[in-house]
């Protein structure tokens, strides 16, 4: 009988709300999932810091993209403390230096059309990475 | 006698974490920003420094989205006990705010809605800042 893969990507975006970045990692999450509905399960920061049985279940079975809007890099502390190693990695500052967007002056409440163009190009690169990871996954089935 | 209250929310995905979240930066920034801090809940899990003197110099007001209470289970595995914990779906419904009216991902500040659960929020900082003394 041939084996069922259940190709997804657990994206984990570090959901801070310090940081302006806090703001921007947010809500580049929701529309990561947004553009992959089939393919991105969203993790709750929140929720995996206290290893809540379903998120954890969740977070070992898909491979893991983990988002860090700032210089701790909590999501990815989250991962190495839960002991996996994610499939891929994205820290805000490299896409806005890729990008050249600066977003100083931009609130943590709400977001200008300067903060709004950082979440797109979050987003383009994390489907990228989402696209990425199931193509390798699928390929190791093969 | 503390002078100020961490506020620590529990910055989960649903609507009511969402709801709450906003409704923070309306007391931190706007009400109450001598008498508050801001918790960041991943950044105390990974033991930024900051983040963990909060809980251990403040009374921590925990502000949950759900009954999960992700973020007064943080602050003990961080060996403190919240002062407080509320949550934001008893706060709406006190307040008789319609949820399902309220959009996804992101809530004004201006919002209504926030500003009302704003203003609970800030009545617990005041409690909890009177009970110190």
């Amino acid at each position: 009988m041939a084996e069922e893969h259940d190709f997804k990507v657990a994206v984990l975006p570090c959901n801070g709300i310090g940081r302006l970045v806090s703001t921007v990692v947010r809500l580049a999450g929701y529309r990561i999932k947004k553009e992959r509905p089939e393919q991105v399960v969203l993790l709750s920061s929140g929720r995996l810091a206290v290893q809540d049985p379903e998120h954890l279940a969740t977070f070992q079975k898909y491979p893991v993209l983990v988002i860090d809007g700032c210089r701790p890099h909590c999501a990815s502390f989250m991962a190495d403390e839960l002991g996996k190693t994610p499939a891929g990695r994205i820290y805000i500052a490299d896409v806005a230096a890729e990008n050249r967007i600066a977003i100083a002056g931009d609130k943590r409440r709400g977001l200008t059309e300067k903060g709004e163009k950082l979440v797109d190009a979050l987003v383009k690169k994390a489907v990228a990475e989402v696209d990425r990871i199931i193509a390798d996954e699928m390929l190791s089935t093969l | 006698m503390a002078d100020k209250v961490c506020l620590q929310p529990c910055l989960g995905l649903r609507k009511e974490a969402v709801l709450g979240r906003q409704a923070l930066y309306v007391v931190h920034e706007d009400m109450l920003p001598d008498e508050t801090v801001l918790g960041c809940g991943p950044a105390l899990n990974a033991n930024v420094q900051e983040d963990v003197d909060f809980i251990n110099l403040y009374p921590v007001l925990a502000v949950e989205a759900c009954e999960l209470d992700c973020a007064t289970k943080l602050v003990a595995k961080k060996q403190k006990k919240a002062a407080r914990t509320i949550r934001i779906t008893d706060l709406a419904k006190g307040l008789n705010l319609d949820l399902e009216a309220l959009p996804e991902e992101h809530i004004e500040a201006e919002d209504p809605a926030v500003q009302a659960v704003a203003k609970r929020i800030a009545e617990h900082v005041r409690e909890l800042l009177a009970s110190s003394k």
